[in-house]
């Protein structure tokens, strides 16, 4: 691989998405005059706002080396029950102090995988299966099963559900909560790579050993790790009933091994120590790009789903290909499996 | 009744005598004791609590016709766990069969009429077992061929096979299965489900293939050191080729089993059972790092989550309660497994030394 390709690529394949994007996008717009709209885009950054926040909590994760299957269940158990309790106690503080409320749930939650994980150094596709299960399971056994609706929604949610940053007539809006999106994009980009946590967890996830040599307190960072994204994933929960206006604890979980596929699309790498922020964006939008425009390129709805999962395995197939050419005789073998984390 | 819980306890005293006895004589597998241990105190307490109901006939009928379908994933996912990997698209893999295997029923009925697509039924779920099987073994081409890490490549091809499978349907649930099948699902020898049978039949199988053949032990080497493996002159690329073969096969067969029991087949059948089965296999005792894994341990596993299950809905306790009670035993038994492992100087590595050699006489 030349130096030049190798840099257009970018560190994580970002290169080869953008190009692969362009190449979905022309193709949508040739066989499409309705695709270049402004509907169109406005409603491609909506659909992709719950998931990237998501996305940024399981690359946060994936790149420390583990995998994260909980968070839809916190996003959801947060969100509702903090929507709950506020409507439950008559009060309506405002969109930004309930976010935060869920946020500090969520947080909670978040330290409860990170104990269990860094406490016990245990695969955490193990333990975040089984908090999967125990926070869904609480959230709808003892603190709520029913149903809100935007009726019964807290009037300031409502009122920043129909919030609109930009209307353009007759061509759909921009929804407002976008803002808070790319800021929250913007910082986990930032956290990750100026500061000494975010450095710490490409270590940790790079090898463990090394970085618990070099000084960095695993279990200390790992612990935070699980509650910052415990609380991103809150914010996820929170932003998805707000743009859906309505809070069903039945929703959102089941979504999680879209979510790692689009990460893992993103050119994330699943044994950590390896992703970006940018990757990410790039998978999420991708994703989603191509489950709301398929029917325009003349391909039945019904095909997203394979399509995404052809996409998945050109992904992680070119970059399997690609890993294995610089020394061309371990073609054959497995990495060894650096950590028991890895193969869980 | 009294009878049957007479029955009931000349069988658990035999079984505990046959145990202590085989705890004494070999080393027992890491996993097994402990998931006998508690299938006999679940079973126990529920049995307890609400003997009228729990130890119903129709109860245990009932529990030993849902539990085979969900074994039979979970040893699918147990001997990709073995080699290290891992298996995402069992269940993808199972309604992919189920779905070949009432469509075809389905056309060749209404093209020949009822009886030919009877007459015709065998060669429809030997076409359907194929349909796994090609499955498995697109899965093994991506991971030993490509060389794509395993929960990548399943991760993959759940969703395409998952997404294939919506797109021959429609999405929405189709009905009809050969009449074989569909009493297969109702029939019993001796009180004993057949679809029980066919589980334990598949589980001995399989137990048979991992520890007295040439294929079994090269699965468990290449899960416990590949690059001995390697060394010993054993193919990485056919060992994993057929560790995701059988998958596809266990899955497939498990996909008949969903047939059996309900005539009728989506995409979207037991989406929830991909993480559960995880749950079983981890809890049967399996390493996830691979090298080592017991077909008992992830039967009495099954078991275990079954009568857990089954006594809830005794005790009136919903689906969700048994969700927490599932994360609970998950992450409980990992937590007391590394407490007990801390005591040894060295963190766990996925190699072979700190782990107990697997016996040949599990099952």
């Amino acid at each position: 691989m030349s130096g030049r390709l190798s840099r257009l690529r970018g560190p994580n394949n970002e290169g080869l998405l953008v190009a692969v994007i362009l190449v979905v996008v022309v193709a949508m717009a040739l066989s499409s005059p309705a695709f270049f709209t402004a509907g169109t885009f406005f409603a491609l950054v909506r659909s992709s706002m719950v998931p990237l926040i998501f996305a940024l909590g399981v690359l946060m994760v994936l790149i420390s080396g583990g995998i994260d299957v909980s968070f839809p269940a916190i996003a959801i158990f947060a969100a509702y029950s903090t929507v709950k309790w506020v409507i439950g106690a008559g009060a309506d503080p405002g969109p930004w102090v309930i976010i935060a409320i869920a946020m500090l749930v969520g947080a909670v939650l978040g330290l409860v995988n990170g104990v269990v994980i860094a406490r016990f150094r245990l695969p955490t596709l193990i333990v975040t299966l089984g908090t999967q299960s125990i926070f869904k399971g609480v959230l709808i056994s003892y603190i709520g099963s029913v149903y809100i609706s935007a009726a019964d929604l807290p009037d300031s949610v409502n009122a920043l559900a129909g919030s609109h940053l930009l209307d353009v007539s007759g061509g759909g809006y921009l929804h407002f909560m976008i803002v808070p999106v790319v800021v929250v994009a913007v910082l986990v980009a930032l956290l990750l790579s100026r500061t000494i946590f975010g450095r710490s967890i490409y270590a940790i996830g790079g090898d463990t050993e090394a970085a618990r040599r070099v000084g960095i307190d695993v279990v200390r960072t790992q612990v935070w790790l699980y509650v910052l994204v415990g609380a991103l994933a809150a914010f996820g929960g929170m932003l998805y009933v707000i743009l859906g206006r309505n809070a069903n604890p039945q929703s959102i979980v089941g979504t999680e091994l879209d979510i790692i596929a689009a990460v893992v699309l993103g050119g994330a790498s699943i044994f950590g120590g390896r992703g970006s922020v940018l990757g990410t964006v790039l998978g999420v939008v991708l994703v989603q790009l191509i489950n709301n425009n398929l029917v325009l390129l003349g391909i039945p709805s019904t095909w997203q789903r394979a399509a995404v999962g052809i996409l998945l395995l050109l992904g992680v197939g070119a970059q399997a290909l690609g890993a294995r050419r610089p020394n061309g005789h371990s073609v054959d073998v497995e990495p060894p499996l650096e950590r028991e984390e890895v193969a869980a | 009744m009294s009878e049957q819980r007479n029955a009931l306890r000349d069988v658990n005293s035999r079984v505990e005598a046959g145990w202590s006895a085989v705890l004494e004589r070999v080393h027992v597998a890491h996993g097994v004791g402990r998931m006998a241990l508690l299938l006999v105190l679940t079973f126990t307490f529920f049995a307890v609590q609400r003997p009228g109901v729990f130890l119903n006939p129709v109860n245990l009928t009932n529990m030993g016709i849902a539990a085979p379908e969900i074994g039979l994933l979970s040893l699918a996912v147990m001997i990709a766990m073995l080699t290290g990997g891992i298996d995402l698209s069992v269940v993808a893999m199972a309604n992919g069969t189920a779905i070949t295997v009432s469509s075809l029923y389905t056309a060749v009925g209404d093209a020949q009429g009822q009886a030919a697509a009877e007459g015709w039924a065998p060669l429809i779920v030997l076409v359907g077992v194929l349909v796994g099987v090609l499955l498995g073994a697109f899965n093994g081409f991506l991971v030993s061929v490509v060389g794509i890490t395993p929960i990548l490549a399943t991760l993959g091809t759940m969703q395409l096979y998952n997404g294939l499978a919506l797109v021959w349907t429609g999405g929405v649930t189709i009905s009809g299965a050969p009449s074989a099948l569909r009493s297969m699902g109702g029939t019993a020898v001796a009180g004993i489900p057949v679809l029980t049978i066919i589980l334990v039949l598949c589980a001995v199988l399989l137990a048979v293939v991992i520890n007295r053949t040439p294929i079994g032990r090269k699965v468990q080497l290449q899960g416990a050191n590949p690059v001995a493996a390697r060394y010993s002159g054993i193919s990485p690329r056919s060992t994993l080729m057929m560790t995701y073969v059988i998958s596809g096969l266990l899955s497939a067969v498990a996909g008949l089993l969903f047939l059996s029991r309900n005539p009728s087949a989506s995409a979207d059948y037991g989406s929830s059972y991909v993480l559960l089965v995880i749950v079983i296999v981890v809890l049967g005792g399996t390493n996830p790092a691979g090298g080592f894994a017991t077909v008992l341990g992830v039967l009495l596993a099954t078991l275990t989550l079954q009568v857990v299950a089954s006594g809830f809905s005794a005790l009136r306790l919903s689906a969700y309660e048994y969700a927490i009670a599932q994360g609970v035993i998950l992450i409980g038994v990992m937590v007391l497994d590394q407490v007990r492992f801390r005591r040894r100087p060295l963190r766990r590595r996925p190699g072979m030394q700190d782990r107990p050699v697997p016996t040949p006489a599990e099952k």
